[in-house]
């Protein structure tokens, strides 16, 4: 049984996970253990995964059992509690002000909400190439905490579930960390922070069909049709101009400061066309001299301090970097685990 | 061919996208056309808009602080570009607190209208995004076709009431049918009706204003009670009026009877003139 209550700021960054996932998928997993409360999701052709990890602490209250007996009202449940839910169900409540909801019979959440706003952003693919206008965003590596490009890269990936993250990422005022390597190896953004942890894993489209990819890389091969369409989309991109779709991500500023242009930004980026070819011109010359050095090492005057610096990390990615990553959490239940075999 | 322009003032560059939103809601494709001091968006009357003209125009001096334009030759000095409108209005959204926005005429392997917009930063160093929207040129032997609209002499002219009134009133009345008269006198009288088998509703707006008779046409003549009536397909004048998000600083409305209606908004120093046909 899991009980849990949350005031309304906290119910704001709750909602907003919700709906970060709900870019990724219909259906949300709910996950309450002793280490808190996770929120999961993987689409359907596997090539994007979100978890958000609420610690105990971030809630009003926060209270989780493994008891079998609910009340009367439920049936019995078994020992784990794995939930599965429709976001079409959930969405709306959260834009229910000041009232108390339900949001499934095993499980009672609590809460006083407060408005938050819901943002479906349309998603299309423009086929007709003479119509699609083209966009492109350079953001430098100064506006970066840390930026730490080894190798020039160019990946493409769903703007969509970006989004959703960086919507989240904004109402937590954590700093997100992007990780990243060639096309076809996921992309990584994750929050690491005293109240939660957040991980959400896109997969990034293979330069080429033919080229093999590694058994550890996620690829949108599973969905050759959408691929082959941003695969057109992206060639096309190529040929329009010589910077080609030049766009490199940036995160999110020092805490409380998260400048509006950058949802606007990205916004108009994601009205546009679904694959949002992503280069990091390595502008090694630029990063700050206390980047450079892996950070994992630099001495902290406090373990808070050293996470936040490990996490602030925009770096080449390793392939066993993602796979640890996801080994941390603990499978999906009941359905394959979005797993990099 | 060449055109440059660059928007620096805040207020200058919201009213421009303001003006875009309002073409993108009237027209899914229009014309821009560029001459040295004026920029339009244009609507021609096609049978695939159901007979429907528009004719927006503003003065290029009130919102740029900069334009360069050199149009396709000496004699011809305009530009003539066909847009799908909703890409510019698009752009312009991302615009909002911009520290400037240029537009330029490119050829990236298609011509383009490039919006570039200058972003401030938390680093204090701008941002730049650019929007390439393709654009198709029009060639000349087409702009006859372009023309600004020969406005007939109307039967009666009369200032519209609030825009908002009349287009929750239209919207109301399209559940019942499409086909929608519109009529007006010179006594401040203007009615929209609807007329089915099963009923009839009329909406009557008084004490509105007629503008003063210019022309000695045979208005002079005429009996100020008297009605002029225009059969029109109401989807035609929701989509007009619902293209209007601000109450215009002016809107006249001219009816020639049983022929068109002609609308003659002024939005601060933006003009629009949206021409719907009677239903055949």
């Amino acid at each position: 049984m899991l009980k849990c209550a949350m005031s309304g700021g906290q119910v704001k960054v709750f909602g907003k996970a919700i709906q970060a996932l709900s870019r990724i998928s219909d259906e949300l997993w709910l996950d309450p253990s002793g280490k808190g409360l996770a929120l999961r999701s993987v689409n359907s052709c596997q090539s994007a995964y979100g978890c958000v990890l609420f610690s105990p602490v971030f809630f009003q209250h926060y209270q989780w059992s493994t008891s079998v007996k609910m009340n009367e009202n439920e049936n019995d449940v078994t020992l784990s509690l794995n939930c599965k839910l429709g976001m079409k169900d959930l969405i709306p409540e959260f834009k229910c002000i000041n009232s108390m909801f339900r949001i499934l019979k095993n499980c009672r959440l609590f809460s006083r909400a407060t408005a938050c706003k819901v943002l479906n952003p349309k998603f299309c693919y423009d086929t007709d190439l003479t119509k699609s206008v083209y966009s492109e965003m350079s953001v430098g590596s100064d506006e970066f905490d840390f930026f730490h490009i080894e190798v020039d890269t160019e990946i493409t990936f769903c703007f969509k579930e970006l989004k959703g993250m960086l919507i989240f990422s904004e109402a937590t005022h954590a700093p997100v960390s992007i990780h990243f390597d060639f096309p076809g190896k996921p992309m990584a953004l994750s929050i690491d922070d005293m109240l939660l942890e957040a991980n959400f894993i896109l997969a990034t489209l293979a330069d080429e069909p033919s080229r093999a990819s590694s058994p550890q890389s996620l690829c949108l091969s599973q969905k050759r049709k959408r691929s082959d369409l941003i695969q057109s989309n992206s060639k096309a991109g190529e040929s329009v101009s010589n910077e080609s779709l030049e766009c490199i991500l940036r995160k999110a500023a020092p805490r409380s400061l998260y400048p509006n242009e950058m949802h606007t930004s990205i916004s108009s980026l994601e009205n546009y066309s679904s694959p949002v070819m992503k280069r990091a011109n390595g502008d090694i010359s630029k990063v700050p001299e206390n980047s450079v050095s892996n950070t994992e090492e630099v001495p902290a005057s406090t373990p808070l301090r050293k996470v936040k610096e490990k996490k602030n990390l925009m770096e080449v990615m390793r392939n066993n970097f993602i796979l640890s990553d996801i080994r941390k959490q603990p499978p999906l239940p009941r359905k394959p685990g979005f797993v990099v075999e | 061919m060449k055109f440059r322009a660059k928007i620096v003032d805040g207020a200058c560059l919201n009213h421009f996208t303001r003006v875009s939103n309002m073409i993108a809601k009237l027209a899914k494709t229009s014309t821009l056309r560029i001459s040295p001091d004026k920029l339009n968006f244009i609507l021609s009357d096609k049978l695939a808009n159901g007979g429907v003209s528009m004719w927006c125009e503003l003065d290029q001096k009130n919102f740029f602080s900069e334009f360069q334009m050199e149009g396709v030759s000496a004699e011809n000095n305009e530009i003539y570009l066909e847009l799908t409108s909703e890409n510019l209005s698009r752009a312009l959204k991302t615009a909002q607190n911009a520290r400037a926005l240029k537009i330029k005429l490119t050829n990236k392997h298609f011509p383009c209208l490039t919006i570039s917009v200058e972003l401030l930063s938390v680093s204090s160093s701008s941002r730049i995004v650019t929007h390439d929207i393709p654009v198709k040129v029009i060639p000349r032997k087409l702009w006859k076709d372009l023309q600004e609209p020969v406005v007939p002499d109307p039967d009666v002219s009369i200032y519209l009431p609030v825009l908002k009134t009349m287009k929750s009133v239209v919207e109301k009345m399209k559940n019942i049918s499409n086909h929608l008269i519109i009529e007006a006198n010179l006594s401040g009288a203007l009615n929209l009706k609807i007329e089915t088998e099963l009923v009839c509703v009329t909406t009557h707006f008084k004490d509105l204003a007629n503008p003063p008779l210019v022309s000695e046409s045979t208005s002079q003549d005429r009996n100020p009670e008297q009605m002029a009536e225009v059969h029109i397909d109401i989807r035609k004048l929701l989509q007009f009026l619902a293209g209007q998000q601000v109450n215009p600083t002016r809107a006249l409305c001219n009816i020639v009877n049983n022929k068109m209606v002609h609308f003659d908004l002024l939005h601060e120093d933006v003009s629009l003139q949206y021409f719907i046909p009677a239903l055949s």
